[in-house]
């Protein structure tokens, strides 16, 4: 249904819906209530009419002698749905008034006072009872025709339906009118959201003035937005800075090939060119190869499966890996790190050995390289410290983004192509980690690689759930 | 030995088939599914090596019709290097996979790998030139001299002598000896050779140790 996709439409009717239902459970309250009372009284009245006619024929009055003195009764001539009977034991009627002309009712011997419903053409409440005078029994009926009394509440119910309809009608009406009035805010809202689009991220919904509830969306969106645009951002300069970095190797395949190519050249010196082109697709593999990583690692379509690790064991590794380069450069691994932590051991792995390489690459000759870990019952830190240059404070907190480099100057041609540390945050936020860095001249540089010791979702362990962290 | 390449890309076809040829294999190559289908149902191979990104039949169809048929080793190539990607391969019966881009040589170690297959060849001692190596007594001697190793490096030297005459490139070695499997951007392979050369090549005039520039390294007696 159309019309209810829009939300004052649906308030209104819901508005209408609610009304209909109140009132027409008050009208029929007061209808019951008035039909019961109008019963309790014509009751009460014919009660009254059989205790004073009891009485007249007590009073010794013969029925002969009332038959002929009609004044008595006289009230009920005028009226045009009384009734009166008094019937002697064979039915026969012997006073009579009966303006509808009903048939004389047969009603069963009662020595007190009974009432009941006559059903047919011409409906009607009776009181009856039973007398001895003279020694025979006499019924008295009292009675009173209800077409009057049923015309009176066919009005009355005709006014409640009417009073429902107009009710109902009003509160749908105003219902729409409040509800369009209550949400303009919400109109308002969404033409500042149609401003914002991708070349128009920097605009923000800011309301204010408005309903507390807007505002907090208002709010609430504006924040959604502040991420959008920093991830749009990031996402644009990532994509430059890949393209610069691409070119760097590009340009020299390109400007290499064609210089061998515009002469006739010997062996050898083909043969370097191609060497030195193989140097070059192997940095751009490589390049490949660690965007595909943070792809994965930051959008992970897949859970690769954890396990416990080891990490004094694959630190281990990692140092006799690492050995011999710090060796030729006069450096020790001082390994100190231990304990277990659910993690992938393989990407793990990759994070910790770009750290050292990090370390290795920017440390100075001579000083030794610290590994240790820090356990706390939630967390271990993976320390990697090493002595050197400090980091400049600027260059601390972006030490982490892509393709960043403290010097600019120093391109990808050594190193990891920028990408290095951005793999191994990447890493950590996969497995609900962090990453942080702290330099000073005197403590030199510490990476912090800091993971929950509980894989983040608990409830799904990794397959080989050989006990937990 | 002959090998049947299936890949639908023209240059990669070629380059195979030539390097391949050169490394002294029979090649035949398929340039879609249907046709390695009748390639393979008309010839006998040694090996497959197979693209999973075919036009036609497709490269994980295609394995399931080859592993219907026989237990040919299969070494599969893939663009994607998406786990779940490796491990269907696997699931269906290949025995190797690599992922482009991929090296020449890293492509020709595996080959040679599969095509060794069989009872598997525990050697206890190699023998090249003057340079002898005892596995089990982990003793290592040249011109009958001892030459003292580390751990490390006698793994080196053992995956060099079990690979004689084989270029092997810097990944594998880093996979082999230290199971660092992905690319660490670092030159620690060439410091270990270095280091390794300086005990088992320095001191002796006759090198074994070379380097193939772009390549890797391969340890054979060229005198």
């Amino acid at each position: 249904m159309p019309v209810l996709r829009s939300l004052a439409a649906r308030l209104s009717l819901l508005f209408a819906l609610v009304s209909v239902l109140l009132l027409g459970s008050l009208g029929a309250y007061l209808y019951h209530s008035l039909s019961r009372e109008i019963a309790w009284r014509d009751d009460q009245m014919l009660r009254g009419r059989l205790e004073r006619m009891e009485a007249l024929l007590d009073d010794g009055e013969s029925v002969a002698a009332l038959r002929e003195r009609p004044q008595l009764y006289a009230n009920m001539l005028g009226n045009r749905d009384s009734l009166l009977w008094l019937l002697d034991p064979r039915g026969q009627a012997l006073i009579e008034v009966n303006p509808g002309h009903l048939a004389v009712p047969e009603l069963p011997a009662s020595r007190e006072v009974r009432l009941g419903d006559v059903a047919g053409p011409v409906p009607a409440r009776l009181a009856w009872q039973t007398l001895e005078q003279d020694g025979r029994p006499l019924t008295l009926v009292a009675g009173k025709l209800l077409e009057e009394r049923r015309q009176m509440l066919a009005d009355y119910r005709l006014r409640l339906w009417l009073a429902l309809a107009t009710g109902a009608l009003l509160a749908c009406l105003l219902g729409w009118g409040l509800s369009r009035r209550g949400l303009r805010p919400l109109r308002r809202l969404a033409r500042q959201a149609s401003r914002i689009d991708v070349r128009h991220l920097d605009r923000r919904l800011g309301v204010e003035g408005e309903p507390q509830e807007i505002v907090d969306l208002s709010r609430g969106l504006d924040r959604m937005l502040e991420r959008l645009e920093e991830g749009f951002s990031q996402l644009a300069r990532y994509s430059a800075d890949m393209a610069h970095e691409m070119r760097t190797p590009l340009t020299n395949l390109l400007g290499q090939t064609q210089h061998t190519l515009r002469r006739e050249r010997s062996a050898e010196e083909y043969r370097q060119v191609l060497e030195s082109n193989i140097e070059e697709y192997e940095r751009l593999s490589r390049m490949i190869d660690s965007m595909l990583l943070l792809a994965r690692t930051e959008n992970p379509s897949q859970e690769p499966p954890r396990e416990p690790v080891d990490l004094g064991l694959l630190v281990e590794q990692l140092c006799e890996y690492f050995e011999g380069m710090a060796e030729e450069d006069g450096r020790t691994l001082a390994h100190r790190a231990s304990g277990t932590v659910v993690a992938n051991c393989e990407l793990l792995r990759r994070a910790l050995a770009n750290l050292m390489a990090n370390a290795l690459r920017h440390g100075r000759s001579g000083t030794p390289i610290r590994i240790d870990t820090l356990t706390t019952p939630e967390r271990v830190e993976l320390r990697v410290q090493n002595q050197g240059e400090p980091i400049a404070p600027e260059d601390l907190s972006r030490v982490f983004e892509r393709f960043y480099r403290c010097d600019p100057a120093r391109t990808g041609a050594v190193g990891s192509g920028g990408l290095g540390l951005a793999i191994v945050r990447s890493i950590a936020k996969w497995h609900g980690g962090e990453v942080g860095v702290e330099s000073s001249a005197e403590e030199g540089t510490t990476f912090t690689l800091s993971l929950p010791r509980v894989s983040r979702d608990a409830a799904a362990p990794p397959p080989p759930a050989r006990g937990s962290a | 030995m002959r090998i049947l390449v299936v890949e639908d890309e023209q240059k990669t076809a070629d380059y195979l088939c030539k390097g391949l040829g050169e490394s002294g294999y029979r090649v035949e190559v398929a340039r879609d599914g249907f046709d390695a289908q009748h390639l393979f149902t008309e010839g006998e191979f040694d090996l497959i090596i197979l693209d999973v990104m075919l036009p036609g039949l497709d490269g994980w169809q295609l394995l399931q019709l080859i592993r219907r048929r026989s237990q040919v080793p299969v070494l599969f190539l893939t663009a994607r290097d998406a786990v779940e990607y490796r491990v269907k391969g696997l699931e269906l019966g290949a025995d190797d996979y690599l992922v482009k881009p991929f090296s020449f040589v890293e492509l020709l170690a595996r080959v040679r790998t599969l095509l060794r297959r069989g009872p598997p060849r525990e050697t206890e001692r190699f023998r090249v030139a003057d340079l002898e190596m005892d596995v089990l007594r982990r003793r290592v001697t040249r011109q009958g001299e001892r030459i003292a190793l580390t751990n490390k490096e006698f793994a080196l030297l053992e995956l060099f002598l079990d690979r004689e005459g084989e270029v092997l490139s810097r990944t594998y070695i880093a996979s082999r000896v230290w199971q660092m499997n992905f690319d660490s951007d670092t030159n620690v392979v060439e410091v270990a050779v270095r280091r390794l050369r300086a005990k088992v090549d320095d001191p002796f005039p006759t090198k074994l140790i070379h380097t193939e520039r772009g390549m890797g390294y391969v340890l054979e007696d060229r005198s």
